[in-house]
């Protein structure tokens, strides 16, 4: 086996065509991953200064109402991780500035998507582009050729008839194009690891080794159905023609398709009508600036009664900020309930999308590259939760300096000090662990496992039955 | 010693070969002559083992060809008419991969010693394939079946395209390897190569052996009459 694996590079290190084609990805997978290690950088860069820029801003504010603070508000910019440089996934439309402020939960804004001249279908050049539908097309037309190429030549006869099996030829020849494709891949991971050496942990080795694997079993299945297909037509353009179309099914029409089907099955509100259930919800909250409100007065009662006085002026704290901390967490419930309700349907979509890799193993792959280089829709779903958290944090902080902080009720024009400015915490991003990430996507590669075991199976079976004459 | 008993093959209900019987014994050379369709190729692809035959006994050494085919393609040589080889190696290492293929391990020198034997010049042994002609690739092939120590050869068509130079060679060869006990079965459609090279000849015609005949007690115009006639009925 390993002789013809052996023969099998050798022939193609001595095709000119085929080196220079291989030479050719090399070079574009290395500019891919610069550019992607770059573009990571710059981006990590310009996150750290404008986050220091916000942060240094607030730390500034010598005197203000906490009120106003709340108002004021900051920023948070969503960190671009490390692995998108291959992968990009949902990162380049989903945005990257979230403003922090009391009473609203503000979208994400910003996405690298809406400040490009340039928006290509497939999205930016990244390695990913590259691994799942450039490099799969190479892997096709080797395993065609090399399989056809004895088939038509009258070796594969003479190379039985010289005492090798027909099974072990058609493996070792898979074998041997799969392997090309896992030497791309792998320099692309080996450049990318050397290229960021300095920003390596344990969790990014780990979710390199689940992305290398995810490649490595869609390569496996690309190279053996292709080889699977040729030996299975006598007709050789069928042949091809048969492994292109199914090529083109699983990366350009599957896709969609699918997505479309799962997005009508688990149908997620319009922009309006979802922002008008919010609002509609919000507005039977207390209204913090309307004093005549049923709850506002039923909490101020309530407040009246647990300091043992009968009118807000006789307060020692600033009644305002109770009412702006109980606005915040009825916002806070609303916000819990639709949101919760908007990723269960994400939820929803996603597990129902999986299913497909049943029927399309590149959905599988597509799901694993951006799941394990952290820019998918889960990571992003993630960071907005972070994001609220923190927001709720920032603003309680800021409603409870108002209400306790020295102030009385009705002294609008009360500042809290730059102290206190700065002992607010800054927002700090916790990645999600792998472990996590694995969880979710395991599914997705026991899909594309079981894919690799039904191809072998077929092959085997079919490279017995091969005829030769 | 190759033995065919009775054997019969039909493709899509159309025979190929019926009721062929023959036997080449070692030191034998048998040809088999025959247009084409005759199912000369049919005999060779049935004796390697790659087509079944639907009754009779086929067996080479007392091994059936079909069930017992990984054992048998051990003990075969199989040289097709075009022996098409790897054209990016050298003729050295096309022997040296289809002997690692069948199991076998050469040194260089013991790699040489075979081409030689089978007329390719030590010149020509680097060369690449692609720069040889038919007839030099024929030897490469001649070269793989007898580097395998094979004790049946099984050649289909050897002389076709091969200048007379190169054929003569190739009669040497064959009768060199029928001396040291190898049984070969040579099919072709060259009536004066295989009266000069065979011991015993099979005229083929629509999967019937239609005539047996020493090669010796025949002149070649005499076998080309015959031919003729059968050809013509």
């Amino acid at each position: 086996m390993w002789q013809i694996i052996k023969n099998e590079w050798s022939s193609f290190y001595r095709d000119r065509v085929l080196l220079g084609v291989f030479s050719s990805f090399l070079i574009l997978l290395s500019i891919t991953v610069s550019l992607g290690s770059i573009h990571v950088e710059h981006q990590n860069t310009h996150h750290a200064s404008s986050s220091e820029h916000i942060r240094d801003k607030w730390e500034n504010i010598q005197e203000m109402n906490p009120h106003s603070a709340a108002h004021y508000g900051t920023y948070v910019f969503k960190p671009t991780t490390l692995l998108s440089g291959l992968d990009d996934g949902v990162s380049n439309i989903t945005g990257n500035v979230l403003k922090v402020e009391g009473h609203v939960q503000n979208e994400i804004v910003h996405s690298e998507a809406s400040q490009s001249q340039a928006v290509s279908k497939f999205g930016k050049l990244k390695s990913a582009l590259l691994l799942q539908y450039i490099v799969p097309i190479f892997l096709i037309f080797l395993s065609f050729q090399t399989i056809n190429g004895e088939k038509l030549s009258g070796r594969l006869k003479l190379l039985i008839a010289q005492g090798a099996s027909s099974s072990k030829i058609i493996f070792s020849k898979a074998l041997s194009v799969w392997v090309i494709g896992l030497m791309l891949l792998l320099v692309t991971v080996f450049m990318y690891l050397l290229l960021n050496l300095g920003a390596i942990n344990y969790d990014t080795i780990l979710r390199l080794s689940f992305f290398i694997i995810s490649y490595s079993l869609y390569y496996f299945i690309i190279a053996f159905l292709t080889t699977l297909l040729s030996i299975s037509f006598n007709n050789t353009s069928t042949a091809l023609t048969s492994m292109l179309a199914v090529w083109v099914v699983w990366t350009i029409f599957l896709p969609n398709i699918l997505m479309s089907t799962v997005e009508s099955q688990h149908e997620l509100p319009s922009r309006d009508i979802f922002k008008s259930n919010m609002k509609e919800d919000r507005s039977k909250g207390i209204d913090g600036h309307s004093p005549s409100s049923d709850r506002l007065v039923a909490l101020r009662e309530k407040v009246l009664k647990d300091y043992g006085v009968d009118s807000l002026s006789q307060l020692s704290i600033n009644f305002r900020g109770i009412v702006m901390q109980e606005d915040e967490e009825y916002g806070n419930k609303v916000w819990d309930k639709h949101f919760g309700n908007l990723r269960t349907v994400l939820k929803n979509q996603k597990k129902s999308y999986q299913l497909g890799g049943i029927i399309n193993p590149f959905i599988a792959l597509q799901n694993t590259s951006k799941g394990f280089a952290a820019s998918d829709n889960l990571h992003h779903q993630d960071f907005l939760v972070q994001v609220e958290n923190y927001r709720r944090v920032f603003v309680r902080t800021l409603n409870n300096k108002d209400a306790y902080g020295g102030s009385k009720t009705g002294e609008r024009g009360w500042k809290a000090d730059n102290a206190f400015f700065k002992s607010v915490p800054d927002f700090v991003f916790k990645p999600l662990k792998i472990m996590k990430v694995f969880k979710d996507y395991v599914f997705d590669l026991a899909i594309l496992i079981i894919w690799v075991l039904v191809i072998t199976l077929l092959l085997i079976n079919k490279s017995k039955r091969i005829p030769i004459v | 010693m190759i033995k065919i008993n009775n054997a019969s093959i039909s493709f899509k209900e159309k025979p190929a070969l019926s009721n062929l019987s023959l036997e080449v014994k070692p030191g034998e050379i048998l040809g088999l002559l025959g247009a084409n369709g005759a199912g000369k190729s049919t005999t060779i692809n049935m004796l390697l083992g790659f087509l079944k035959s639907g009754e009779g006994d086929v067996s080479i050494n007392q091994l059936d060809c079909y069930d017992e085919r990984a054992q048998v393609r051990r003990l075969v040589g199989y040289i097709p008419e075009n022996v098409n080889l790897y054209p990016y190696l050298s003729g050295e290492e096309n022997l040296d991969y289809f002997c690692k293929i069948s199991g076998i391990e050469y040194a260089s020198s013991e790699l040489k010693n075979f081409l030689e034997k089978c007329g390719l010049p030590l010149k020509d042994h680097s060369k690449k394939i692609s720069e040889y002609s038919k007839g030099m690739r024929q030897k490469v092939g001649i070269a793989i079946a007898y580097a395998k120590k094979a004790k049946v050869y099984l050649l289909d068509e050897p002389s076709s395209g091969l200048d007379p130079m190169a054929s003569n060679e190739l009669t040497i060869l064959l009768k060199e390897l029928a001396k040291e006990g190898a049984s070969i079965l040579m099919a072709s459609h060259d009536i004066f190569r295989v009266r000069e090279v065979c011991d015993r000849i099979g005229i083929l015609k629509q999967g019937k052996l239609m005539k047996e005949l020493k090669s010796k007690a025949i002149t070649a115009n005499q076998l080309e009459k015959l031919y003729l006639n059968f050809m013509k009925d």
